[in-house]
């Protein structure tokens, strides 16, 4: 990792980058404020109350609210029981969407919140832990005309977790109890323009079914897509940063392979955070324009996994990588280490995926910190724990894959097993930022403590730990700025309305928050890539092979050149050694 | 006979009209006047509707009594949405009713016009309370009808981005909430601006009215969904939904309570209602306002409708409060009579339309005021 393009770039031309990836950040924070709209829709929807009439008994018939075939349609539910209908015979309908509107595929996906209106009676009270059952059939059409056409059918349960927030009295009666939302379904895709949902609530006194649920006023909705505008700048700014983010990887990727050693560790890691990028930049979600492929949203999810535990591992490495090689410092310049070695002629022609084949012990145990075994035990942490959330979203969105009125809440079972999912993980990623932030600390310490040593030390070794500290500081300030630019963000948009009114413009803050933070991250790996790519000047002296370093005590002429030349080729562990050398010379 | 019968006293359906029991010290409710299919907007020149089931089509709006040419213009450009209109106004009888049913004057409706007699033509407390309400429940019932998909147009054509089905698309609908609350405006409050804004009384039936609508407005509850990778609140989408009416009622009810006596005062070239009392606070937006004082509606007037009196009301002895008989029958005394009253007891509900219950018999203490 010695000698990267950031140490050896000039002040102007590193802000020249820098100005250029701040004039991106800007730009992808404007197309999500001004040009797109707010990333998702919430829509309302009021069940309407069919009477089943019993006539259609051999097929199942389908209930509209409205336009041509409306079902017979009750107002309030005295008036069924003046006409003696009973609650077997009620069909609760809702058409997705409102009259005039058509869904689109650019909606991405759908989830319906359920909500009960439920009245409070003296006599006809919620009972403790009472489910409602519920008995839902889903079914699409492509226009206006045409036959419904089921899409699932499902019996499912949920909870009421109602309260009554006043007092229990004659007086409230006819108040509403307040009832928690409870999730009904989510669709991955939406391929077809038109939805209905007609729902039962059959009633069944032996089996204990929807008994004790009291008086139910109405049904709601929530229907929840996400907007159109927003995917179609989601995928053209997908589409534009793939092939950005590409090209710099494989630029990255060439450079490594042009030095005559193979890739560290570090560079490996710098190199996975990049695929991880591409991998969720390449817009894949196009074909859910063409295909009704449900999965698309739990793939989704997958890659967003997939780069979050690459972004964290990374973070562990990076500091790690600088940390051995402070502290081996530390410990070799106290004098203990005479180590003889020979470096670059050896390494390489080695085979990266066995790299500890260094002769002397110290050069083993350097070698061991090249390799991510090292970190299982940091890194550990982050893939149990994504490896958690997966298993729990497999059980949520995997099973909506076959059953979308499925939901892992529902039961209590389910809600145990989630909640054990969640906490694992959460703990898992505390430990995570325990081991982190031990790690920052550290380096922090190794840093203080060779400040004080610097100007003691040979220009050749000042530069390297110079070289050092810069880069790690400067992957730090970064690291933290893009985190904290994320947090305040992410709280801006969760405690603001959405949207900013600025003179007559709209901005709209959740837009803004994703587009920026994504462009954020995508300018983040790419300045890593860029700014932590091997310099290519002094590309000559790469082709010296064969130093050999006495590191004994004794005189070495030109130490100074040597060293010079051998960091910008070198990775970092190694070139160590031969500051050792020096260090045991002074 | 005293019998808890569900909701509301006023049916829609006229063949059931002979099932309603009626309770004894109500008369002049709604039950008389049951065709209670009565476009109540604004309200108190409810036009009734006896004869109409619904409002289907554009001739109806010219028969409708009550209604000032323009909401009759307004009636025929959106037919659609007179039905909820109708509901709005039947929603705020009911409310008003429950909201009363302790106090002297206890919402009570005529079958003639207006239907809540002269107590609501004058600037009173009273007709604060009915014009709040009214604007706020065709606010709810138009939004509700919006929701369950009746109203084609609503939520969308307020939206800069949301006049077509592409706008829909790109951005989604504003907000149910705004088309009720925007054809409340401009129906309801039609008749005071056509008045013109200089009238005292037309600009507190406009501050009612408005007050009337931000007690929805104020208390929509904000309800959010996280729906991120793993469900987690990386993306949350967050919506604001209605507050039952019972709440609204109680709030506009709570604004009745302290109601603010107000007068005309020229500020400028503009008029303005402020506190009679300087010492008073200003009234807010949400708060109501009223010019006159009420009458105490203790005796029957028969110059005035609406004046029924409190005689022959069931009065509670305990109570300290104006339901209380002392209050109540304004110092005229109570009598007492052992009544017998069937009741339901030991029932069992499914959540709609069944109750199988027994009749329970019990002897009950009334008092009615003299």
């Amino acid at each position: 990792m010695a000698g990267a393009i950031i140490e050896n770039m000039s002040t102007k031309k590193l802000v020249i980058v820098g100005v250029t990836l701040l004039l991106f950040q800007a730009f992808a924070f404007m197309v999500g404020g001004l040009i797109a709209p707010s990333p998702t829709t919430a829509v309302h929807y009021l069940a309407t109350k069919c009477v089943d009439t019993g006539k259609h008994q051999q097929e199942t018939k389908w209930f509209m609210p409205w336009g041509p075939n409306q079902c017979t349609k009750l107002r309030t539910f005295d008036e069924a029981m003046a006409k003696k209908i009973e609650a077997n015979n009620i069909v609760f309908a809702v058409h997705i969407p409102l009259p005039n509107k058509e869904m689109s595929p650019w909606f991405q996906f759908m989830l319906v919140i359920l909500q009960f209106d439920i009245a409070f009676k003296m006599y006809n009270q919620i009972e403790e832990g009472a489910m409602a059952t519920i008995d839902v059939g889903l079914a699409y059409r492509d226009d206006t005309v045409s036959e419904w056409t089921e899409m699932a059918h499902s019996f499912e349960q949920r909870k009421l977790n109602c309260n009554f927030t006043t007092t229990k009295t004659f007086e409230n009666e006819g108040r509403y109890y307040e009832c928690d939302l409870l999730p009904f379904m989510e669709v991955g895709s939406v391929a077809h323009k038109y939805y209905l949902l007609n729902i039962r609530l059959p009633v069944n006194e032996r089996k204990k079914i929807n008994v004790g649920i009291g008086e139910i006023k109405d049904i709601r909705f929530v229907g929840i897509h996400q907007n159109g505008g927003f995917t179609k700048v989601w995928f053209a700014m997908k589409t534009f940063l793939t092939p950005s983010i590409l090209i710099i990887m494989i630029w990255y990727w060439r450079r490594i392979t042009l030095m005559s050693r193979p890739p560290v560790l570090l560079e490996k890691v710098i190199l996975a955070l990049g695929i991880s990028m591409t991998f969720i930049n390449i817009p894949v979600e196009w074909f859910s324009i063409g295909f009704n492929w449900t999965w698309m949203l739990l793939f989704g999810d997958i890659r967003q996994g997939i780069f979050y535990s690459m972004l964290l591992s990374f973070w562990i490495i990076f500091c790690g990588e600088h940390l051995m090689g402070t502290t081996l410092f530390a410990t070799l310049a106290l004098g203990r280490g005479q180590v003889k070695m020979c470096e670059s002629s050896v390494s390489a022609n080695k085979n990266f995926a066995q790299p500890d084949l260094h002769p002397t012990k110290n050069l083993q145990d350097q070698t061991e910190r090249n390799r991510f075994s090292v970190y299982w035990k940091q890194v550990g942490p982050i893939v149990f724990g994504s490896f958690c959330l997966f298993i729990f979203d497999m059980c949520e969105r995997g099973v909506q894959l076959t059953n979308p009125f499925y939901s892992i809440w529902a039961s209590d079972v389910g809600t145990e097993l989630a909640m054990a999912f969640i906490i694992v993980a959460g703990i898992c990623a505390c430990l995570y930022f325990l081991f982190l932030c031990f790690m920052v600390f550290q380096v922090f310490r190794n840093i203080s403590g060779k400040r004080t040593s610097l100007p003691a030390m040979s220009k050749a070794r000042r530069l390297h730990y110079e070289g050092l500290i810069f880069r790690f500081k400067f992957l730090m300030l970064v690291t933290l700025t893009c985190a904290a630019m994320t947090v305040i963000f992410f709280i801006i948009s969760q405690v603001n309305e959405g949207h900013w009114h600025w003179g007559e413009h709209t901005v709209q803050v959740n837009s803004a928050f994703f587009t920026g933070i994504y462009g954020m991250w995508n300018l983040y790996v790419f300045a890593i890539m860029f700014l932590y790519a091997p310099s290519h000047k002094r590309y000559g002296d790469e082709q010296t092979s064969g130093q050999c370093i006495t590191g004994d005590a004794g005189g070495n002429s030109g130490e100074d050149i040597q060293l010079t030349t051998t960091i910008t080729h070198v990775d970092g562990p190694s070139e160590i050694y031969k500051m050792t050398g020096k260090a045991a010379q002074e | 006979m005293i019998s808890h019968f569900p909701s509301s006293q006023c049916a829609h359906n006229q063949t059931f009209v002979p099932n309603i029991p009626t309770t004894s010290w109500e008369p002049t409710l709604c039950t008389r006047a049951l065709s209670c299919c009565v476009v109540f907007l604004s309200v108190r020149y409810l036009a009734k509707l006896s004869s109409v089931g619904s409002i289907r089509d554009e001739e109806t709006c010219e028969r409708l009594r009550g209604l000032i040419q323009r909401q009759v213009q307004i009636c025929k450009r959106s037919v659609e949405v007179m039905d909820a209109v109708r509901r709005g106004a039947q929603l705020a009888i009911d409310e008003c009713q429950f909201q009363f049913r302790n106090r002297r004057w206890n919402c009570s409706t005529l079958e003639t016009m207006p239907v809540f007699g002269k107590v609501v033509t004058q600037g009173t407390r009273e007709a604060a309370f009915v014009y709040a309400i009214s604007a706020a429940s065709v606010a709810f019932a138009v939004t509700r009808a919006c929701s369950s998909g009746e109203l084609e147009k609503c939520g969308c054509d307020h939206n800069v981005h949301g006049v077509s089905p592409e706008g829909f698309q790109w951005s989604g609908c504003s907000d149910n909430i705004a088309y009720g609350v925007a054809f409340s405006q401009s129906f309801v409050d039609v008749r005071e601006r056509s008045k013109g804004q200089s009238s005292s009384r037309a600009l507190m039936n406009l501050h009612n009215n408005e007050a009337g609508r931000k007690a929805i407005l104020s208390h929509m509850r904000v309800e959010c969904k996280c729906h991120g990778v793993s469900g987690s609140c990386e993306v949350k989408t967050c919506w604001k939904a209605m507050p039952p009416f019972r709440k609204v009622g109680n709030v506009i009810k709570e604004k009745f309570d302290g109601a603010t006596e107000v007068e005309q005062r020229k500020v400028g070239t503009t008029k303005v209602l402020v506190p009679r009392n300087s010492q008073f606070k200003p009234h807010t937006d949400e708060d109501l306002v009223y010019l006159d004082p009420s009458p105490d509606f203790c005796d029957y007037d028969p110059r005035s409708p609406g004046m029924l009196g409190t005689v022959g009301r069931q009065c509670n002895r305990t109570s300290k409060a104006i339901d209380g008989c002392e209050l109540m029958c304004c110092g005229r005394g109570f009598q007492t009579q052992e009544v017998e009253v069937v009741d339901r007891c030991s029932c069992k509900f499914h959540w709609c339309c069944y109750v199988k219950c027994k009749q329970c018999r019990k002897m009950v203490e009334m008092h009615t005021c003299r």
